[in-house]
């Protein structure tokens, strides 16, 4: 059996992980095996999914009157990337080493790529482990959205082979092949230059880290391979989730762009946040003016409404570019901004109910 | 210890400081990171304090911390770099990004033009440079506080305002000088993080602001990251809050509006009633964990300088 995949894109900020419950929950609804798993989801919301911040297990989420079955988890990138390496490294006493060296402690989440590896790690996990005919991956907070798709390129060039070979002295342990044959001239006065500038306990601690990870370079590549094809698969689907404000519009507009660019399926938009719920999203006339005009609270009211609407108005307007620009093959989703933050189960329900509608279960793949 | 105590008294005041008219806050202050969930409107916030204390006489840097510039778009600016560029708006703006800085301090030690090209030059160098953990972080913190360490080249402004990453980024990015101390002691990098890390930490010369909107998750992550931002680098941050609905009408005009619907405005009240009282819960939740927010309104317009500017005023009156 083989899970069909979904994946939330979008900048920090714009609802990613909400969406992606709620699309979890639409999707048991429809009767699926399905698996949402987030990435730092607020802490309300993972109470309402019934997760344990510090699990990182499948976990299921109880819902009431749902012929499928939802799962989900958390992505601790940190426990992700140790068991990675625990589980691939062949040679027990490298592993032991990268464990041991310090700045992988302090600093292993800091590495360039790493969070995207990790995200895309446990999803191949997910998959390997056949239980779900759905996972939903919602992406890490990057500032730039696209910053997930490139990961690869970042995460390939920290494992780069000949950046660890220099690291390998032939034989011997630490710090004993910097200056090795295998580098160049200039490669050693580069090196002999960083040395100065930071110090020899740095350079050898970062010697220490790519020697030791060397170990786990290859397999490192080849699932962080294998995971970007099964995004490229056709069975795999990208919703891109923005806010209702100019920036991140264009913002999102970019965004299609570039994954249709680099060869995702993409499939969705939902627009959070379009406008308040209660008041609809397109202009409406002004109130009426009435004869019983003597009310100051009546007059500040109409006045604020006025400002309010004109705000709303020109925001509508900045949607209808929006459309125009993303064009009509692609499904539009628009969520009122709410008068509550949803993190309950029901609120989550409410909004699968719609996203739920035909074109966006199209979207989703589940039919 | 009589000097943490004096630090934690200094703290109480500055986190509860926030009512306070924001540029007694600003004070002699030499950097400010404004930080929040991503969303809230961190860029306009700092662009609003810069120009404010612009204002003040003060010499001000806004200083975007990434690869990519929000201001640009912001502000239709035709260009963005890494050296400051003068503003028009009594301000400037500089574009911060890890490999630029550490080139930068590179040049500026290694002083021999043709080694500085070995090193940058060389692929495997520049892959190095880019993975090596740590390294970025220390580069951008290392420009931020090198005006004040006088260490690399002058940088002399009274004020750098940063407009920072999402707070757990930010945190994450402050958390490395201590990560890297821990990790290496001895030697230039020992050295250089904690002198930025004793830059960090001085109430006097570093100021934290966390922007949220009165939602649920911002107001969590809010509590969240000041919590943190306290335990690790002693300092909690003030809270602004953003966007907040600011319709004028009292609790009096509201009932009076309720009690005698007409002008086909019934549907509008009731929903500025809950949001002012969805405000007002997160208003009360903040202070619970200590934190009375500055409240910035909502702004109908989508000029950006009116924006910046009302947001300035915003944040004197308030």
């Amino acid at each position: 059996m083989s899970s069909k995949i979904v994946v939330c894109a979008g900048s920090g900020g714009v609802g990613k992980t909400t969406c992606a419950a709620a699309l979890g929950v639409r999707a048991a609804q429809l009767g699926r095996r399905v698996l949402v798993l987030t990435v730092d989801p607020a802490r309300r919301l993972a109470t309402a999914l019934g997760l344990d911040l510090s699990d990182p297990n499948d976990r299921e989420v109880k819902l009431q009157g749902v012929s499928g079955k939802m799962s989900a988890a958390v992505i601790d990138s940190k426990h992700v990337f140790d068991t990675f390496i625990r589980r691939h490294s062949n040679q027990a006493e490298l592993v032991a080493r990268i464990m041991k060296n310090r700045l992988y402690q302090q600093l292993s989440t800091t590495l360039s790529g790493s969070q995207e590896f990790t995200a895309v790690e446990r999803l191949l996990e997910a998959v390997e482990s056949n239980q779900y005919d759905l996972i939903i991956l919602d992406t890490p907070p990057t500032k730039h959205a696209v910053d997930f798709f490139t990961a690869p390129q970042r995460i390939n060039a920290l494992f780069q082979d000949s950046i660890t070979r220099w690291f390998m002295a032939p034989g011997s342990g630490l710090g004993g092949g910097i200056f090795s044959g295998l580098i160049s001239r200039g490669t050693k006065l580069a090196l002999k230059s960083l040395e100065t500038l930071t110090g020899g306990p740095f350079i050898e601690e970062l010697v220490d880290f790519f020697a030791a990870i060397r170990s786990v370079q290859k397999v490192l590549q080849e699932r962080s391979s294998r995971a970007y094809d099964l995004l490229r698969n056709p069975d795999t689907r990208f919703i891109v989730v923005t806010s209702f404000d100019q920036a991140k519009l264009l913002e999102a507009c970019y965004l299609k762009d570039e994954l249709k660019r680099l060869g995702f399926r993409f499939e969705a938009v939902v627009i959070n946040r379009a406008f308040p719920i209660g008041l609809s999203a397109e202009a409406e006339t002004h109130p009426s003016p009435s004869s019983d005009s003597n009310s100051v609270a009546l007059d500040k009211v109409r006045k604020f409404y006025k400002s309010f609407k004109e705000y709303y108005a020109f925001r509508y307007s900045l949607y209808e570019d929006f459309v125009k620009n993303v064009g009509s093959e692609v499904v539009m989703v628009r969520v009122p901004e709410y008068q509550k933050d949803i993190y309950g189960t029901e609120d989550l329900v409410s909004l699968a109910t719609l996203l739920g509608s035909p074109s966006a279960d199209k979207a989703e793949g589940m039919k | 210890m009589p000097q943490n105590q004096a630090r934690d008294e200094a703290n109480v005041v500055t986190a509860g400081a926030s009512l306070r008219p924001f540029n007694d806050w600003c004070g002699n202050l030499r950097i400010v990171f404004v930080t929040g969930k991503g969303g809230v409107g961190k860029s306009l916030i700092s662009a609003a304090i810069a120009t404010e204390q612009a204002k003040l006489g003060k010499r001000v840097l806004l200083a975007e911390i990434g690869d990519t510039s929000y201001f640009k778009d912001f502000w239709r600016l035709p260009s963005v770099s890494y050296q400051p560029m003068r503003l028009d708006r009594g301000f400037d703006f500089a574009l911060w990004n890890g490999e630029t800085a550490l080139r930068e301090y590179v040049l500026h030690y290694l002083k021999v033009e043709r080694l500085f090209e070995l090193f940058f030059e060389n692929k495997v160098m520049r892959s190095l440079i880019n993975v090596a953990p740590g390294l970025n972080e220390i580069a951008i913190l290392g420009k931020i506080t090198s005006g004040i360490r006088k260490a690399g080249p002058p940088l002399n402004y009274d004020l750098i305002v940063v407009d920072c990453y999402a707070t757990g980024h930010a945190l994450s990015l402050l958390r490395t000088p201590k990560g890297m101390m821990n990790a290496i002691q001895m030697g230039p990098m020992g050295n250089q993080s904690r002198d930025i890390e004793a830059v960090l930490v001085n109430p006097d010369l570093v100021g934290y602001l966390a922007v949220t909107l009165l939602e649920e998750m911002p107001v969590v992550e809010t509590i969240d990251f000041s919590r943190q931002l306290k335990a690790e680098l002693g300092i909690a941050p003030v809270v602004i809050a953003n966007k907040v609905l600011s319709s004028g009408l009292s609790e009096s005009d509201i009932a009076e509006l309720k009690s005698h619907p007409r002008g086909g405005v019934s549907d509008f009240v009731k929903y500025v009633e809950a949001i002012n009282s969805r405000q007002s819960d997160f208003i009360r939740q903040l202070a619970a964990a200590g934190y009375q927010a500055k409240r910035i309104p909502l702004i109908f317009s989508n000029d950006a300088d009116r924006l910046v500017e009302e947001t300035g005023e915003a944040l004197r009156h308030g």
